[in-house]
């Protein structure tokens, strides 16, 4: 054992009060804070878990997949913890593993952290993946225990429905193979679910709940503290492998009211506030210093049909419905026209599976009447479970919504509801409720059959069944010919937005964020905020 | 008095156990929180685990007799959404609400009862006007617009305070003030009108013909009789002291009990909003408690009564 010495302890009293130039210097880089709604819906940062458009604005700062989207530029994939990626076949992805990239924990990422990202300890519980499989870790959604709660399983099925295995093939690559042929692979491995954590992180957490609300991850900034409903302090991790964070710490606070967001923007205690209110838009531009910035995301707004009611089981009330909405008016009168009306369930990125000669149903009163007419619809109550604005003009667009239908006769009665729970509460009929879908990858698999195919929630759920739709939707997910998908695609929104309508897409969602003009930062076509170095300047 | 006492504590227990029994059924009647923790994305079978792990799937009345049981066993139960002892996730927001509401209720008291004696004691005068329209001003304007209102004008427009957020006692000042303005509104004209009326009663006169001194009779006679309508009102502000900031807690962004209710009612963590509940009635009954036994304090008559038997 090594004697420590008066003369040794004296030594080291001396060198820990002597100044050291490095430890020293103070960090000069600024801190932010971000005022926003909420930081995350379940007070958990696992984005296998916290699958929330609130959750994705913060997770960019403190986790990375192998493949990354570029969401300011032109929405493609580019490297991210992965240098570069190659189809072995139908099934399988081979990705080349980027070097020296180190865990807020310190350790460098192995092949190891990655199959561990994707296996049963992170993802489907120790039922594996097989649909249907889940372990219950806890009922308090893995407060104890360190099992994946069984959302968790749940949404990795939704992510990942072909998963098979993914396999370490040397030091620094590794395969994602998948159980059956998916062309969609590639933005699959790019979605948030897929980031990836450092097993010894977890393995040291004292449980998965201790894990979900401080994961160690690789981005640019580590998690420093979170205290559910309040707020998350992010730290610049200097170690990041892209180089230096450009701030010294970003604080996310929780600012219900819109108003109170803005106001503290205003007098200088928020340097962002995010989740502004178009009207909202003007009054805070009038403020030289301030500006808003922000436009259409890749999320689209659907009214969405349950069409088990006694009323919408005839498909030609549905596209009544479809036809009576002048979705123009609702863009131009509540977004000041910053917004726009999509061609259907889709976005241009889809690149070559984009149906450009596509649109959503036509502004037609007359043919709604005359649907309805045929119907032998006699004016019976419809209810709309409609929530308070949980998204932007939700419930004036309700409202505008219900006197369009009810200028072709079309008799929608709103009935408020405090939450999902009670949206989907099948104890009383459901017929109309409000959604937004996004495109989380550059295909159509991403939205319409993530959101209406077999595993999608309104089917889970149980408010609509097409049979063709969901054979079509299996073909759109296992099929690797391109034509042909491209043919699936398109009858999949001739049956979901015209035949027998889901849903019917309102228009486009945008988001706005109000921030300091000093700080030259640009939004992405997302909820996603992006802090790193090439996005940050002063 | 020993009887009036228990009497007093039979119902305080009573008006409890109604309120537990009340909270318990509505939130089991509005929402399914299995599936609101759970999220909509868990499959069927996670979500039926779930209740059955929380006994969720038993009758109502059993799962009530259970909830029933352990709350006189001192177990207010868990958080679903959080894993952890209700009473710990409550007990954690408790100073910060207090932070306000005790500031605030010094505020109510401190300005509103002494504006309220003055303008009874210079009745129709120009001051008593004007205090009477700030007081109706005061408790006219709900919260959140006179929140907003000072938050624009303090924070935004002199940038003298933080516009909401903790940390600090600056970020206390205007929900400090926000709750405080609209209860000394109400104090004011409460302790007006209950002046005005014991100014006008005989003995006042009696007092005064008497050549009590005017400082003497409103100190001696009027302000201890008039003190009873003050004192109820004053009681059902320390019954809030709890739970009575939800909506400034809301526009401050200030993490008390106030929100966590929010929170907690939202998401349908049972636990969590029937332990909040329970300490708002326990506080309002402990208060309401104490306001009757200052009743006989301040009135004699009904020591007496009391004394001699009476309920």
């Amino acid at each position: 054992m090594t004697k420590l010495t008066r003369r040794a302890a004296l030594a080291g009293a001396a060198a820990l009060t002597l100044p050291r130039p490095g430890l020293a210097q103070a960090d000069q880089r600024p801190a932010i804070t971000i005022a926003v709604q909420k930081v995350v819906n379940s007070n958990t940062l696992e984005m296998a878990r916290e699958q929330s458009n609130v959750g994705s604005r913060v997770f960019g700062c403190y986790a990375e997949m192998l493949i990354d989207t570029d969401w300011i530029g032109d929405l493609s994939l580019r490297p991210g913890l992965a240098t570069a990626w190659r189809r072995i076949d139908d099934r399988t992805v081979e990705l080349d593993l980027r070097q020296g990239v180190r865990f807020h924990n310190g350790d460098v990422m192995t092949a190891e952290d990655v199959v561990f990202s994707f296996g049963p300890e992170r993802l489907w519980g120790a039922g594996g993946q097989q649909a249907g499989a889940t372990l219950f870790s806890s009922s308090a959604a893995g407060a104890a225990g360190k099992a994946p709660p069984p959302e968790v399983p749940a949404i990795a099925r939704r992510t990942y429905p072909g998963f098979e295995r993914i396999e370490i093939v040397r030091p620094g690559v590794v395969r994602f193979v998948n159980r059956t042929p998916d062309v969609t692979l590639e933005g699959r491995i790019a979605r948030n679910v897929g980031m990836i954590g450092s097993q010894r992180g977890f393995a040291e957490a004292e449980s998965w709940l201790a894990w979900a609300r401080k994961p160690i991850g690789t981005g640019p900034y580590r998690v420093a503290e979170f205290r559910p409903d309040r707020d998350l302090v992010l730290e610049a991790f200097d170690e990041y492998w892209g180089g230096r964070p450009p701030l010294r710490r970003i604080r996310f606070v929780e600012v219900p009211e819109a108003a109170s967001r803005v106001n503290g923007l205003l007098s200088g205690e928020y340097d962002f506030a995010c989740d502004v209110n178009p009207d909202q838009i003007v009054d805070i531009e009038r403020n030289l210093r301030f500006e808003v910035v922000g436009s259409t995301i890749t999320n689209h707004r659907l009214t969405v049909f349950d069409t088990n009611h006694p009323q919408l089981r005839d498909a030609r009330v549905r596209r009544a419905f479809t036809h009576s909405i002048d979705r123009q008016v609702i863009v131009d009168s509540l977004w000041a026209g910053r917004t726009a009306v999509p061609k259907g369930l889709q976005w241009e990125y889809y690149g070559e599976m984009f149906q450009a000669d596509w649109s959503v149903p036509a502004f037609d009163p007359a043919e709604a009447r005359r649907l309805l007419g045929e119907a032998g619809y006699r004016g019976d109550p419809i209810p709309y479970r409609l929530l308070n604005n949980y998204y932007t003009n939700q419930t004036a667009t309700a409202q505008i919504l219900v006197e369009m239908w009810r200028q072709v006769g079309l008799n929608v009665q709103i009935d408020m509801k405090e939450n999902w729970g009670q949206i989907f509460d099948r104890n009383s009929p459901r017929a109309v409720r409000d959604w937004s879908n996004s495109a989380v990858f550059s295909d159509p698999v991403s939205s319409i059959s993530a959101s209406f195919g077999p595993q999608g929630q309104s089917q889970q759920v149980g408010e609509s069944r097409n049979e063709e739709f969901n054979r079509l939707s299996v073909e759109l997910e296992t099929s690797t010919d391109r034509p042909r998908r491209r043919v699936v695609f398109r009858r999949m929104l001739e049956i979901a937005e015209r035949e027998d309508p889901l849903y019917t897409v309102l228009h486009q969602t945008a988001t706005f964020t109000a921030k300091r003009k000093d700080i030259r930062w640009r939004a992405a076509q997302a909820f996603l905020m992006d802090f790193r170095a090439s996005n940050w300047g002063v | 008095m020993l009887r009036y006492l228990a009497t007093r504590l039979l119902r305080a227990l009573l008006t409890i156990a109604m309120v537990v029994t009340f909270a318990f059924v509505v939130l089991r009647l509005s929402g399914d929180p299995a599936l609101l923790i759970m999220s909509v994305d868990a499959p069927p079978e996670a979500v039926e685990a779930f209740r059955t792990a929380w006994g969720l799937d038993e009758s109502l009345w059993v799962q009530y007799v259970k909830y029933f049981n352990a709350i006189l066993h001192g177990d207010l139960g868990r958080s679903m959404r959080d894993g952890r002892d209700a009473i710990q996730l409550v007990a954690e927001r408790i100073p910060a609400t207090l932070a306000l509401t005790l500031p605030a209720l010094a505020i109510k008291i401190g300005i509103g009862v002494p504006a309220g004696i003055y303008a009874a004691l210079h009745r129709n005068s120009l001051t008593d006007r004007v205090v009477m329209t700030l007081a109706v001003m005061g408790f006219t304007v709900p919260s959140f617009v006179l929140g907003l209102l000072l938050v624009l004008v303090f924070a935004v427009q002199l940038g003298w305070l933080p516009s909401g957020g903790d940390g600090t006692w600056r970020h206390a000042v205007l929900p400090v003030v926000t709750l405080g303005v609209g209860g000394a509104a109400v104090l004011a004209r409460f302790t007006r009108s209950a002046m005005l009326e014991v100014l006008g009663q005989p003995y006042i006169r009696t007092a005064s013909a008497k050549g009590v001194p005017w400082h003497a009779v409103v100190r001696g006679h009027a302000l201890p009789n008039a003190a009873i309508p003050t004192v109820t009102i004053v009681g059902f502000m320390v019954g809030s002291l709890i739970a009575g900031a939800v909506v400034v807690e809301s526009v401050f962004s200030w993490p008390g009990v106030g929100r966590l209710l929010v929170v907690a009612v939202a998401n349908r963590d049972l636990a969590v909003v029937q332990c909040i509940l329970l300490l708002v009635a326990i506080t309002m009954v402990s208060s309401n408690f104490v306001v009757d036994l200052l009743y006989g304090a301040l009135d004699p008559r009904l020591r007496q009564s009391r004394a001699g038997g009476a309920g």
